[in-house]
């Protein structure tokens, strides 16, 4: 196997073909970058959900003197042995595992540590404004809808707020993001196959000449191909190569500002990354092989 | 070498056969002129030799191997030993003299050291000497086809196959490249010829099959293009 005569074969194609080249070099690249960041999502998704899987608990706020709530409009305040009984009721249901009571004084100093950056804010807020809480956490945050019915119909409890159902809407948008970005990326597959298909269709008709001698003085199948599936291969990698580029953008610049509102300490690592980008990149270069070497066995007899 | 055993091809989409039941041997070192109208199923014998087509019937030995038994892998194998040579030249057009030779062994991948030290033989051996930097289109039809069997000959193979190697080229010059393909039979190679030339085959007093309409009607040994003696 010669190798330099390969690659001048390689490179007299690519530059004979340049603008298809372009396009499929595009094309690959932004069809690996959505399959990436489907796979990031997925990845950020995953590492969400174990952060927050022992960290959600239902919040259930007590009515307290002069609630706004109406239903707090009959009980003004609640008494210990009103507290007591909702606590004892909390903890007698199936779902629970654990119950913490947050009292208006806890809250207020989280509160303050929350919005530091605003003392005018914090200033307007006395502790006996912070309603009392109960923190609940269940055996599995998924299934909360039967817990949290039966807690809000509770009497003295003005309001239930559960983070799984925020954190539901929210992983919601996520995995409609990913499927978009999967969807348009399996669109870009096809087109890609389409454009190397016609790429390698136009190479084997300029190099017809050179492919018929080739046929004629017995080179092998493997010589004759090579040169038209290195092609593919060039394109598919510099593709790819242009998504671990926009990869490595959109984690900086996209994950990494979700992660300030959400995710906190559930971070995408460059890991997860490096490990995104290696498969797109073999996906990239396996897929345009694949695709000349189909439309090699249609456009070139041998 | 050659050896046709009652071979059939009939070409998809017609009724006539290009060759009907023909059978033939050519042995080791022959010179063997195929002469006969177009259309009478001569190139389609040398498509046949090459396997670039396959017979509906009968059998085909080439270098002692059946054709049909012969798997696709190991067709470029068999084409290694047999070089061809046609009206047409088929030269790459943007590589010189000395490229267009040495591209026959570097796509079946000789090292580069073997293809200096063969390729300017072939070129003196076909009369080319101080033209090997030439480009295709700075030669002769007749120089051309000097460097198209300049190709065919430098993998040293068993049988050369021409395909009216003299249609594109005048009577005079014809000569010089008859002289060459002698002197390629000489080293032992087995000649091929399909030829409509009848003064290059007068000339050459070898042996001579005629074809007609796909079938022999003659076989001749020190034979001329006409029918009379």
């Amino acid at each position: 196997m010669r190798a330099n005569f390969i690659f001048s074969e390689v490179w007299i194609g690519l530059r004979r073909n340049l603008t298809m080249t372009i396009a499929v070099i595009v094309t690959v690249a932004i069809a690996m970058a959505l399959l990436g960041v489907g796979l990031m999502i997925n990845a950020q998704v995953t590492r969400m959900k174990h952060y927050w899987a022992s960290r959600v608990e239902i919040s259930v706020f007590l009515c307290k003197k002069d609630d706004a709530f109406p239903v707090c409009k009959t009980s003004g305040g609640m008494d210990d042995t009103q507290k007591k009984e909702i606590e004892n009721t909390i903890k007698a249901m199936p779902q629970v595992q654990s119950v913490a009571f947050e009292t208006s004084a806890q809250a207020f100093e989280i509160f303050k540590a929350t919005y530091a950056d605003n003392p005018l804010f914090v200033s307007a807020v006395r502790a006996e404004d912070m309603p009392e809480s109960f923190r609940v956490k269940l055996k599995n945050p998924e299934e909360y809808s039967g817990a949290v019915g039966t807690l809000k119909t509770l009497k003295g409890v003005s309001n239930v707020i559960n983070h799984q159902e925020i954190l539901d809407r929210f992983f919601g948008l996520l995995e409609r993001l990913r499927w978009a970005a999967l969807v348009v990326a399996g669109i870009l597959v096809v087109s890609a196959i389409l454009l190397i298909g016609n790429t390698v269709r136009l190479s084997a008709y300029n190099r017809r000449r050179e492919t018929g001698i080739m046929r004629l003085v017995g080179a092998s199948n493997l010589y004759i191909q090579l040169p038209f599936v290195m092609e593919g291969v060039i394109a598919g990698l510099l593709g790819g190569v242009v998504a671990a580029v926009l990869l490595i953008v959109s984690k900086v610049f996209l994950f990494e500002s979700v992660q300030i509102y959400l995710a906190a300490n559930s971070q995408l690592e460059w890991n997860d990354v490096a490990w995104v980008i290696t498969l797109t990149m073999i996906v990239g270069v396996v897929i345009c092989v694949l695709a000349s070497f189909v439309t090699l066995r249609r456009y070139l007899k041998v | 070498m050659i050896h046709f055993d009652n071979v059939t091809k009939v070409y998809a989409n017609q009724n006539r056969p290009a060759l009907d039941h023909v059978s033939v041997d050519v042995d080791k070192g022959e010179f063997v002129f195929l002469v006969g109208p177009s259309g009478s199923g001569k190139s389609t014998f040398l498509r046949l030799v090459l396997k670039e087509e396959r017979p509906n019937s009968g059998a085909i030995h080439v270098a002692g191997k059946e054709l049909s038994r012969l798997s696709n892998f190991k067709v470029p194998h068999l084409r290694r030993r047999i070089g061809c040579v046609f009206q047409d030249f088929r030269l790459l057009p943007n590589k010189n003299v000395y490229e267009n030779v040495a591209f026959a062994l570097e796509v079946i991948g000789k090292p580069r050291r073997f293809i200096r030290k063969v390729v300017p033989e072939v070129i003196e051996l076909v009369g080319l000497e101080g033209k090997a930097h030439r480009m295709p289109d700075e030669l002769s039809g007749g120089e051309q086809q000097r460097v198209a069997m300049a190709r065919a000959f430098v993998n040293r193979p068993m049988i050369l196959l021409a395909d009216e190697p003299t249609g594109n080229i005048d009577p005079a010059t014809s000569i010089g490249i008859m002289k060459v393909l002698d002197r390629i039979n000489r080293t032992g190679t087995t000649v091929v010829m399909a030829t409509h030339d009848a003064a290059i085959v007068d000339s050459m007093r070898k042996r001579v099959v005629e074809l007609e309409d796909g079938k022999i009607v003659r076989d001749q040994s020190r034979g001329v293009y006409g029918q009379a003696y």
